[in-house]
């Protein structure tokens, strides 16, 4: 017999798994989970949205300075993705993090295909994470609402 | 751990409480690493601002007791904040990528990290706090020997121990010496220790009047050590004492010889034989008795000494301070014991004589003034070796001591051994040599053995009201603004505002699709405003950035307070994973406006961005839609803005 909270809890962990299995998340973001306790019951969910946020931000810097055509500020472009690798490391934004490192290569070579290219994939991979990050939240309140307890995942 | 504070009683429980500065200009990293150094017990303050960081660090040197930064920060280079903590002596940890890793540490850091830090690299970063303090203080003691006290000692343990050797050494000689002492005062404090453990005898005065009285009985020649210690009869004199003091004594009429020889005229001093010698030694030495009535107010300074016969001074100097030479002490008896007997005593002196007086005051006291060594201080320690002297001002002041330690002394015929216990004038104030050292000797006594002022160099004091360790959180957003794009900084729109229009219904206006050129984008960027921006765009961002603007079930949003009503069950679509992303995307670029897009993704249902329409079955949503499709044919050419999804509105 399911309960519904059972039920729940067994989605939560799936989908948990499977983020990590798919590469959407690693070991940072299980981090970041660990500092998560009383003191601080919604650092996740914090951290997360600064990085959403980091992401717009940052990556709106690099459509603009690559819209400037003939003019592209590489270096500006450079520096705004180094920041978007730090904080998509510290987070555990794997993928994210893949990209930027690619992204970088392609700015470092003065690659503005490339580039551009490249920061749509970021886009649209921070887009994509942000949305599955807010499912998993979504079913935490579920179970929370359901007056379960969310369960410790271990990948 | 804990770290015991100098002051008795109050504990310290170090790192717990440290106090670090944390900057970085991304906000995702500086709020993780906040909870990290938090969960390490650290006392955080943080900024985003490097600029803001030296102002905290200029205002307050002692504000904080460790800076972690990253080096790649737009208002001011992460460098500066480094050499500024460097200046203030505080350890710096750089926080950056591995390629910065070499910069940081070229510059100065004391460690570096990589993004990302783990918790167990925060855990140890106090050792350079500990590391950095006892450097300092162990600058502050100074270079002379200063000597931790056994209780501090546990503190350092590796620095300490080798001091604490010293300490043992000293004091046992100190004891030992202590022993054999039957003349002066309090003996000489002295962390210096040779191994010396016999007695020293020291030559004083009338101790050397004796033996010089009893050489001149014998004849120099003649003058061997066991006959002079019969003719002195002293007790407690050894033989040794006797056959190293006439061995130096032979050396200093050496030199005196050789000093006569240099300024002689040839025809005065035509031959070199030993009587002559001794009588010109004897004259001197007549000379200067008969030059007792000192001035009681004339002081020869050092560099007075140095201006009598500068160059044979120093030549001495050079030659080491191996001369014994021997000035007639017994005169000085009867000196008014200024300062310094031997200065003036210079000063009346017949230049022939001065020159050979110079390198007598230079040496003598080294060697004949048979101070306890180790009852010395470091200045003790060149008694050991003349050669080392450097400075021979420095035997003035010895000699000033002496001179002047011996006011008490009877006159001549003691039969006591000075033991000049009473020696402790400090290394460093050997250029003062007009002071007089009277009443050094004694009070010297402890002034190799600086006290310790406790740990106040030590993070201990640092500690001080910091247990509570409050938490230095920055305004994070509540958790219903999670998500929120009205967070985002950029371009000051607010998705937020869009979205609410949504759902309240208002599509705006014309929903015209501008022209998607490059320069588009830009002119979108610095033109709207949150109402153009609704009006045009509100439509194209519900759809293109559906999944950004995720509307989230319940009031108690995480993400989003305003959304569509969405369904509180689970979505099996929502759990399958996005596959097709890609060819959402892929549709969204080729070239199409994006409100093509989001018609095709309605239309073909997929997971990604259909599953956000399908639960927002919003009235509205079927409004917009339908104005969308009327915008087809408005094809233009995608910016590479737009093809982000940033055509016509401003990032979020």
């Amino acid at each position: 017999m399911d309960t519904l909270i059972a039920q729940l809890q067994r989605q939560f962990r799936d989908y948990t798994i499977s983020l990590y299995h798919q590469g959407f998340l690693d070991d940072q973001f299980t981090e970041l989970k660990k500092l998560q306790d009383e003191c601080s019951p919604d650092f996740v969910a914090e951290v997360v949205t600064l990085f959403f946020e980091d992401c717009e931000k940052l990556i709106s810097n690099m459509a603009r300075a690559l819209d400037q055509t003939g003019n592209v500020d590489f270096k500006l472009v450079g520096s705004s993705v180094h920041q978007l690798k730090g904080s998509s490391s510290s987070v555990g934004a794997k993928r994210v993090k893949g990209l930027c490192v690619t992204l970088k290569e392609c700015c470092d070579s003065q690659n503005f295909e490339g580039c551009v290219r490249c920061l749509q994939q970021v886009d649209i991979e921070y887009k994509t994470l942000k949305a599955k990050l807010q499912d998993l939240f979504n079913l935490e309140q579920q179970i929370v609402q359901a007056g379960g307890r969310i369960p410790q995942v271990d990948i | 751990m804990e770290f015991k504070s100098a002051e008795e009683g109050r504990i310290e429980k170090f790192p717990v409480g440290m106090r670090v500065l944390a900057v970085d200009d991304n906000p995702t990293c500086l709020r993780k690493l906040e909870e990290l150094l938090l969960r390490c017990k650290y006392h955080v303050t943080k900024t985003m601002e490097s600029k803001k960081a030296l102002e905290m660090l200029r205002e307050n040197s002692n504000m904080f007791d460790l800076v972690i930064s990253d080096v790649e920060m737009p208002d001011a280079d992460g460098f500066k904040l480094l050499e500024t903590g460097l200046e203030m002596d505080l350890p710096v940890i750089t926080h950056s990528d591995y390629d910065s890793v070499m910069k940081g540490i070229l510059h100065g850091a004391c460690d570096y990290l990589v993004k990302p830090v783990a918790l167990k690299e925060l855990q140890n970063i106090w050792h350079h706090v500990v590391k950095k303090n006892i450097k300092s203080y162990a600058k502050n003691i100074g270079t002379s020997r200063q000597l931790l006290p056994p209780s501090q000692s546990d503190l350092v343990p590796g620095v300490s121990k080798k001091r604490k050797d010293k300490v043992n050494d000293s004091g046992d000689d100190d004891d030992s010496d202590r022993e054999e002492d039957d003349g002066e005062g309090s003996e000489q404090d002295g962390d210096e220790s040779g191994t010396r453990k016999k007695p020293r005898v020291v030559w004083s005065q009338e101790l050397h009047q004796k033996f010089v009285n009893a050489v001149q009985q014998l004849g120099l020649d003649k003058a061997v050590p066991k006959k002079i210690l019969d003719l002195m009869n002293i007790e407690g004199l050894t033989r040794e004492n006797v056959a190293s003091h006439l061995q130096k004594y032979r050396l200093y009429l050496k030199k005196i010889d050789e000093g006569q020889q240099q300024n002689m005229t040839p025809d005065a001093f035509g031959t070199r034989d030993s009587s002559y010698f001794q009588m010109a030694q004897l004259d001197g030495l007549r000379d200067f008795t008969a030059t007792r009535q000192l001035p009681s107010s004339g002081l020869l300074s050092r560099s007075h000494l140095t201006k009598i016969q500068p160059h044979l001074y120093s030549s001495i100097n050079l030659q080491g301070m191996n001369s014994s030479g021997f000035i007639q002490q017994g005169h000085h008896q009867s000196s008014s014991n200024s300062a310094n007997p031997f200065g003036t005593y210079h000063s009346t002196l017949p230049p022939r004589i001065q020159n050979v007086n110079l390198f007598q005051r230079t040496s003598s006291p080294l060697e004949s003034l048979q101070f306890p060594r180790s009852k010395c201080s470091a200045y003790m320690g060149d008694f050991k070796s003349i050669g080392d002297r450097p400075i021979g001002g420095g035997f003035v002041d010895s000699c000033m001591s002496y001179g002047s330690s011996s006011t008490s002394l009877p006159s001549a015929s003691t039969n006591t051994l000075m033991l000049q216990g009473n020696y402790t004038q400090p290394l460093h104030t050997v250029s003062s040599v007009n002071q007089p050292c009277i009443e050094k000797t004694l009070s010297n006594a402890a002034s190799p053995n600086i006290s310790v002022q406790g740990l106040s160099r030590l993070p201990s004091q640092s500690w001080q009201g910091n247990l509570n360790t409050t938490r230095f959180l920055s305004n994070s957003s509540p958790l219903n603004h999670a998500f929120f794009p009205d967070q985002v900084t950029c371009a000051g729109n607010n998705l937020g505002d869009c979205s609410s229009l949504v759902s309240a219904g208002n599509p705006g206006g014309g929903m015209q699709c501008e022209p998607q050129l490059l320069g588009g984008f830009l002119q979108n960027i610095n033109s709207l405003d949150g109402q153009k921006w609704e009006q045009q765009n509100c439509s194209m961002v519900n759809n293109t950035f559906g999944n950004v603007e995720y509307p989230l079930p319940g009031d108690n949003m995480v993400f989003r307070e305003n959304n569509a009503a969405r369904s509180k069950g689970v979505d099996e679509s929502l759990m399958s994973p996005i596959e097709n992303s890609g060819n959402v995307n892929s549709q969204e670029y080729v070239g199409k406006p994006s409100t093509m897009v989001s018609a095709e993704m309605m239309k073909s249902g997929k997971p990604e961005n259909a599953h956000i329409d399908n639960q927002n079955q919003h009235d509205v949503f079927d409004d917009i839609m339908n104005e969308m499709m009327k915008q087809e044919e408005n094809n233009g050419m995608v910016s590479v803005a737009a093809r982000f999804g940033f055509d016509s509105f401003p990032p979020p």
